[in-house]
């Protein structure tokens, strides 16, 4: 069973895998595009599974942009997709928030524009977006006036990230009722030019430690991002790809959620993490080795062309 | 009840059983916030307590992981809440014993990279060590645009309630570095204020940093044991006949038991009974470290011990 995982997806082997399924979901940073600019051939990759009658949708663990936001840079960038097709963390957020029945109440929001955005497009108003720098003396810090309608605090991508918004995350939290959700656990945003800039993941660390409580998490690999594209399409997982640079994301979302899934190595991931996983023989790092891997996503190309 | 669970610890004591365990000791070590005060109330009875161990001839040390005030402004604290004669070389801080890792143990020839506050800087400042940190970037700067220093040979971070997201940038930046150092005054996930209020501690931005850069820090403060060699460097200090007095079950007692050091645990400041009770019954043998020797309510508790005329 495992033995029959990660292999090099070439030849006649491309058009079986295409052939067997009706969509496609693919992750953005690493896999279609690598910060502005687009992988070579990605855009035609995408545009031609739409034209041979394959759904296309992105998923994708970025929390700074609204659905409307990467309809744009994908059109920008020559890729055929429209707002729909699009599942980035801040939207899913939302909906996992408007999912939670009698959850009726506001947010307390560490995250960017857009995730208020996408919040308000639901219904669901927010406070605390936005630079918080401290003020006053720690006995002020404690007694934080709290807005009584905080039903959540809600962690995502902030670069006014502060103390002071870490606090008032703990303040909200000290109440056991109050949920907490972050958008993705990602360590580190992808950036070119060799500079590493924390991701997420390590300001919903900070939460989870100071409020010694654990978030529920809403991005790959919560099979919650799958569940929300599935629940507006109807989508078979048994029929679906998952494309993906990342292992312990991308992979193990397709792996959680019986889809098939594909490595491309212009991100994140190589092939001997795949193999590492897979020599591990441990039952949860056998999640994370894909079905099959291809250099780069064009490699798809002579199979749709043909 | 079935099971062969270990009955050791949480031995409450009463005053003739504070003077026998005292009897065998020659050196108190103290936590300070939650056992000799609160906030900025001494614990009623804890200034006699130590001035009589003291005079009993006992070593005292405060061994504290408040990184937030320089040792000559602990002196002050002391003096202003009825501490007689607590001497500046009798305070082990987390903000001193790093300031010392950096200059004797790591013998850093460069910069550090600080996350923290005053009294951090203070100490670094008396120790000789160059460092970066407090400064403000200029308006509009980001991590994409803004400078690093090239000679940062060390990040420390510890309290810091000017925490923003370019000082956790600039550190993760620094740290791809694996010859950076990196540092941290301690792992408390909060810190209690008055009331049962509680603010987030330096333990939940070590955590942030040490996600972001998947590097472990090398902490300073308890429960690491840096801070008891600190003093055993300094004077001849025999873990079998000291005693640790502290309130926090994974960071007071946590020490204790690292250093080979008797712990008791006093009630009036984080860890409850309950707490300390429900470790001890625990099956999973890493929870027996929580485990407390010995409990008082209070460290006043030890004053009719020491006052009796008899001799210690």
């Amino acid at each position: 069973m495992a033995l029959s995982k990660c292999n090099r997806l070439s030849g006649p082997l491309i058009r079986e895998l295409l052939d067997s399924v009706e969509s496609v979901l693919f992750d953005c940073d690493g896999v279609i595009w690598r910060g502005d600019q687009a992988i070579p051939g990605a855009p035609e990759v995408i545009n031609l599974l739409k034209k041979n009658g394959k759904r296309v949708f992105f998923v994708t663990n970025n929390s700074t942009k609204t659905r409307k936001m990467y309809a744009d840079k994908l059109a920008s960038l020559g890729f055929n997709a429209t707002e729909e097709e699009v599942f980035g963390t801040a939207y899913c957020s939302a909906m996992y928030l408007k999912s939670i029945p009698h959850l009726k109440g506001k947010v307390y929001l560490i995250g960017s524009k857009a995730m208020k955005q996408e919040l308000q497009t639901v219904g669901i108003e927010q406070v605390g977006a936005g630079p918080d720098p401290i003020t006053g003396v720690q006995s002020d810090w404690a007694n934080v006036p709290l807005d009584p309608d905080v039903k959540a605090v809600v962690v995502g991508f902030d670069e006014h990230f502060s103390y002071m918004k870490l606090n008032r995350a703990m303040q909200y939290l000290s109440n056991p009722e109050c949920l907490l959700v972050g958008t993705n656990t990602d360590t580190r945003l992808p950036l070119e030019g060799g500079k590493a800039v924390p991701g997420t993941g390590c300001l919903l660390k900070a939460v989870e430690t100071a409020a010694q409580r654990q978030a529920q998490v809403v991005g790959k690999p919560s099979h919650f991002m799958f569940d929300c594209v599935a629940s507006q399409y109807g989508l078979d997982p048994a029929k679906t790809l998952m494309v993906g640079d990342r292992l312990d994301t991308d992979i193990l979302l397709g792996t959680n959620c019986g889809l098939k899934t594909l490595l491309t190595l212009t991100g994140v991931s190589t092939v001997a993490d795949a193999k590492e996983h897979q020599q591990s023989g441990c039952p949860k790092r056998l999640g994370m080795v894909p079905d099959y891997f291809v250099e780069s996503i064009a490699e798809l190309l002579p199979a749709l062309q043909g | 009840m079935a099971g062969a669970v270990s009955s050791r610890g949480c031995r409450r004591l009463r005053s003739s059983q504070i003077r026998d365990l005292l009897d065998t000791k020659h050196c108190v070590l103290f936590d300070c916030d939650g056992v000799i005060w609160n906030g900025e109330k001494a614990v009623v009875g804890a200034p006699e307590v130590v001035s009589l161990l003291k005079k009993r001839g006992k070593n005292v040390f405060f061994v504290t992981n408040n990184c937030t005030r320089p040792r000559e402004s602990y002196v002050q604290k002391f003096s202003r809440l009825g501490f007689k004669d607590v001497g500046q070389n009798e305070i082990l801080s987390s903000a001193y014993c790093s300031a010392l890792y950096l200059r004797d143990v790591a013998k850093v020839q460069g910069k550090v990279f600080v996350i923290g506050g005053d009294g951090m800087y203070k100490e670094l400042r008396q120790a000789g060590i160059p460092f970066v940190g407090g400064e403000s970037d200029a308006a509009g700067v980001t991590i994409s645009d803004c400078p690093l220093d090239s000679d940062i040979k060390a990040v420390l971070v510890g309290y810091d309630d000017k925490l923003n997201f370019m000082k956790l940038a600039k550190a993760c930046c620094y740290l791809r570095n694996p010859e950076c150092l990196f540092l941290a005054t301690d792992t408390d996930p909060w810190h209690p204020l008055r009331e049962g209020r509680v603010i987030p501690g330096s333990g939940s931005l070590t955590a942030a940093l040490e996600t972001a850069t998947d590097r472990k820090a090398t902490v300073i403060g308890k429960p690491s044991r840096f801070m008891f060699e600190c003093i055993a460097s300094q004077f001849a200090v025999d873990p079998a006949r000291s005693l640790m007095v502290g309130d926090r079950l994974k960071t007071d007692i946590l020490f204790g038991a690292s250093c080979g050091v008797d712990t008791v645990l006093t009630l009036t400041g984080v860890s409850t009974l309950e707490e300390a009770r429900s470790y001890r019954d625990s099956y999973a043998p890493e929870e027996q470290a929580f485990v407390p020797d010995y409990v008082v309510d209070t460290i006043a508790d030890f004053l009719p011990a020491l006052e009796d005329g008899g001799t210690l």
